[in-house]
């Protein structure tokens, strides 16, 4: 897979079809990836995909002022199914044009969680790792781990429908097909459950937490605003210290900008420095517009989303007053 | 140089906060951070480097400036035991070094006294700091990079070795010599406990990465300010605020207002030279707009401008922004790339 | 231990409205307390506060030599700027001061000096302007270029006339483009200092807008004013004012300590600086 992956990469560039692509390529850490910007043919043999490419490159298309679209014309990508779900997202909303990418495809089976090993290795330091099919050997000074991949694998990847790209101009390997998950939303739909006040206890714990870094947000794809809310002066909407109710108001209202728009990438998940449960707040966004409207963003370039469309017989019952 | 047993630590702590409130690592939710504690079972020894890093104690993500009523401004009361902090690692005893520098000494300025800080002052004067030696570090750990160690007493007013049934304790300080000269419940250490901790030291210093000579460092970066190279550098930050805020040694802040009518406070609370509104004028002119530049402004802020202005760098190689940084951006493979860029000419 | 971060109170004793469109005003503070009176020379600053709103820094316009009263210019772009337009005279003000360095007013002494200030910039170089008036003798020849978009946008107008009634003074007055009735000169500042006779002999001293500076710098190097000569004063971003929030920074140097005014010379060597 990887050397297919590498030889239609060099191709790309040697046939002048891209002027850079973005993929992964070894991390600094044990289990880590960081991303690559691939500008030459001779940097294309660091370019890896594996379990530990949980970064969602789509969002370099969007930051800093879309400097990279303003760069280059033609950007070749390399995406899991959530990323290139991010990318129908961008072209829908008109923040890139689908011919200036070139899309390749990988097939996915999951990304590490690296705050999930923690938790097996009790937050001692992995020196040693090896993925072995469906199992992942973890070495450290004083530990010797063995277990099943899936334990630690993010959770938005166990409850992936789509890990194949929807949309994509070269496909690497065999795709995985639509996977018919049954409780997408159980977690959700636990939640729910808990009561008012449960839940209430549970969201201020956590995001009393929360330290302001806005780093869920500036690695969030669907989070490309040129001025973020938190960062407006006048009106400020909102207080700048780490006060837990201005944290809540943070990260509510990202959720509500991203309902209809999050493809559940786990970016934020993984990106938090103080391990928030930030998957919640948007897979309860994303169920409700799954229900209310039929929509699950980022998989057809074609159709309309959820929050700009808008017809005679939804259900309005979220309307106060 | 004395020594207490394991099982005599309650008890040590306990006399310790009949005269300081004492701070320590302590596992909060699924973090680890220095706090102030209730008792010793609140502590956990086992933390090398805790997630968020202890300048908190000193300088607060959010602290009151002071309070305003209609009668007037108020700076809030704190209270009147001074901290101990237990269980430093000697990266972060040397990071209040640095931050001393900016908020005790002020020693570039001409009317020094108009330019300390009296909350960093207050907090930090009169604090008893116990440095407890990294008997494993990590592999994140550079300190030795910056000529600090696992065994390093730099910053610190008394140095503790944690042995499999003791603490051993020596005096660094005056502050430090005082403290343990007070105490009582101790025993003098035996030749057999420096042969231990001889022997600690040595494992702990092999658990180090080797040593990379930044000794060009300054130099190097002054020369490269200009270069393309620093593209190459931020192009996979993604400007977040995650390295700045879990980082003992970055210090910059933003002052904010939260009142209504006559009544309020102003706050100072940490701010990120990684978000592009920090240098945002209010004409909408920003000096550092794009990423690239911000990210050279951490990074000479570090190993170039504050080496000029109190010549040391502002890091002491701790990894927490290794291991936070959500694009695995290293700063040690930024270090190294920075030594070895070869000019084009 | 004094807590520079704790303003002091002074009250708003008269407001001026500089230009037409209302977006620039001058603020005339009285002192409350006499021990707040603190000395100072032109080019320095303070941070201005309305408690609740935030505080912002703003060049002293007023000379030392007015001992009553502290000035401030305030342009009307931001959160804290648009609040302190809402001041009414008789309202308290919070400030902290005097922060930063000076124009070298002892280097000037027995010599030439060319002022060339840009828009609402102009703020501390009538600091410097009226403090030289008051002490002309100690001085040589003084010349002013005072640039603004249009007519409407000099501040101090009634003593702008005052100042053209002198004959121990030249003052060149433009705006951007040429307008009916305007009969002094038009055209961008970098290129009246080119125009106007300046004797690269004199100490000078720019500001202005960011981009004025940018451009006017050059110039007079091309004249032949040595580095060491031409003066600025930069703006930043600043929340403290003493040198530890750490944004107003350009390269090693922070503005708010270090500067605001730096010789061109010293400008040349911090990165980032224009």
């Amino acid at each position: 897979m990887i050397q297919n992956l590498r030889t239609e990469v060099k191709k790309l560039l040697k046939d002048k079809k891209v002027d850079i692509v973005l993929g992964w390529e070894k991390g600094s850490l044990p289990l880590s990836s960081s991303p690559l910007f691939i500008h030459k043919e001779e940097d294309v043999d660091r370019l890896i995909f594996d379990e530990t490419c949980r970064n969602n490159l789509t969002t370099y298309l969007t930051k800093d002022k879309r400097k990279l679209g303003k760069t280059y014309d033609k950007i070749g990508i390399v995406v899991k199914g959530c990323d290139a779900r991010s990318i129908v997202l961008y072209v829908v909303e008109q923040q890139i044009k689908r011919e200036n990418v070139i899309i390749i495809g990988v097939p996915c089976n999951g990304v590490l969680e690296k705050k999930k090993i923690l938790q097996k290795t009790e937050n001692k330091e992995i020196l040693e790792s090896k993925i072995d099919g469906n199992n992942i050997h973890l070495k450290g000074r004083d530990f010797d781990l063995k277990f099943p991949l899936k334990d630690v694998l993010c959770d938005s990847c166990l409850t992936c429908r789509y890990p194949d790209a929807p949309v994509h101009n070269i496909f690497i390997g065999k795709p995985r097909k639509e996977v018919d998950i049954k409780d997408e939303f159980k977690n959700v739909i636990d939640f729910e459950k808990k009561s008012s006040e449960e839940r209430w206890e549970y969201t201020k714990d956590e995001y009393a937490r929360c330290i302001r870094c806005y780093a869920c947000r500036n690695v969030c794809p669907a989070c490309y605003c040129n001025e973020c809310f938190v960062d407006q002066n006048d009106p400020q909407w909102i207080g700048k210290t780490p006060e837990v109710t201005d944290s809540i108001i943070f990260h509510l209202i990202r959720n509500l900008h991203v309902a209809g728009r999050c493809v559940d990438c786990g970016a934020c998940v993984s990106a938090c420095p103080v391990d928030l449960d930030l998957r919640i707040m948007n897979k309860k966004v994303e169920k409700e517009v799954k229900e209310r409207f039929d929509y699950t963003a980022g998989l057809d370039i074609d159709e309309k989303p959820a929050m700009v469309s808008y017809c005679e017989n939804e259900k309005q019952d979220f309307i106060m007053g | 140089m004395i020594k207490i047993k394991k099982s005599e630590f309650n008890k040590f702590i306990e006399n310790l906060q009949k005269n300081y409130s004492v701070f320590a690592p302590v596992t909060d939710g699924k973090a680890t951070a220095f706090k102030k504690i209730k008792s010793s079972d609140d502590i956990n020894n086992k933390v090398l480097n805790t997630k968020r890093s202890p300048k908190e104690i000193f300088f607060p993500q959010s602290e009151v400036l002071f309070q305003y009523t209609e009668k007037g401004m108020e700076v809030p009361k704190r209270e009147e035991k001074p901290f101990a902090i237990w269980g430093m690692r000697n990266c972060d005893t040397k990071s209040l070094l640095l931050l001393d520098k900016v908020f005790g000494e002020a020693h570039q300025m001409p009317k020094k006294d108009m330019y300390k800080d009296p909350y960093w002052k207050e907090k930090y004067d009169n604090c008893l700091v116990f440095n407890l030696a990294c008997n494993e570090p990590l592999s994140t750990c550079f300190c030795n990079w910056f000529d600090g160690g696992p065994f390093d007493k730099t910053g610190s007013d008394i140095f503790v070795v944690e042995t499999d049934d003791s603490f051993i304790f020596e005096a660094v300080s005056d502050k430090g010599k005082k403290f343990l000269t007070d105490c009582k419940t101790t025993e003098n250490e035996s030749d057999k406990e420096i042969k231990k901790i001889e022997k600690l030291k040595e494992t702990a210093e092999s658990f180090l990465a080797e040593k990379e000579d930044i000794s060009s460092l300054f130099s190097k970066t002054k020369e490269i300010w200009d270069e393309p190279i620093w593209d190459e550098i931020a192009a996979k930050c993604v400007n977040c605020g995650a390295c700045t805020f879990v980082c003992p040694t970055c210090h910059c802040f933003d002052v904010s207002d939260e009142g209504k009518g006559n009544k309020g406070k102003r706050i100072r609370l940490w701010d990120s030279c990684m978000f592009a509104i920090f240098t945002k004028e209010a004409s909408g002119h920003n000096p550092r707009s794009q990423s690239t530049q911000r990210v050279r402004q951490r990074v000479m802020h570090k190993y170039n401008y504050f080496m000029d202005n109190y010549d040391e760098h502002l890091c002491t190689g701790c990894g927490r922004c290794v291991v936070v940084c959500p694009t695995n951006l290293d700063i040690r493979e930024v270090i190294k790339k920075i030594l070895n860029y070869k000019n084009e000419e | 231990m004094k807590n520079t971060y704790i303003p002091f109170q002074m009250k708003v004793k008269k407001i001026y409205t500089e230009s037409p469109d209302r977006t620039l005003k001058t603020f005339d503070l009285s002192y409350i307390n006499e021990e707040d009176k603190f000395d100072f020379l032109p080019g320095q600053f303070c941070e201005f506060s309305i408690l609740g709103k935030g505080e912002s820094p703003f060049g002293i316009a007023s000379s030392p030599t007015e001992e009553d009263i502290l000035k401030f210019t305030v342009n009307r772009t931001g959160s804290v700027t648009n609040e302190i337009h809402y001041l009414q005279e008789g309202d308290i003000v919070g400030i902290r001061g005097p922060l930063g360095n000076w124009y070298p007013v002892e280097k000037f002494k027995g010599q030439d000096v060319v002022i060339i200030g840009g828009g609402f910039a102009f703020t501390t170089l009538r600091s410097l302007l009226v403090y030289m008036l008051e002490h002309r003798k100690d001085y040589g020849k003084i010349t002013v270029i005072y640039g603004a978009r249009n007519s409407d946008l000099f501040i101090y107008k009634d003593e702008i006339e005052e100042w053209e009634k002198r004959d121990d003074l030249t003052l060149h007055l433009t705006i951007d483009n040429p307008v009916k009735g305007w009969n002094k000169l038009t055209g961008f500042v970098p290129t009246v200092v080119k125009e106007v006779s300046l004797d690269p002999t004199s100490w000078c001293v720019v500001c202005g807008p960011p981009i004025m500076i940018k451009y006017t710098l050059p110039v007079l190097t091309e004249i032949g004013f040595p580095d060491e000569k031409i003066y600025t004063s930069l703006e930043r971003r600043m929340k403290c004012g003493i040198g530890k929030c750490g944004r107003c920074n350009i390269g090693s140097k922070y503005v708010c300590i270090d500067g605001p005014v730096f010789s061109y010379e010293e400008i040349k060597k911090i990165p980032e600086a224009l």
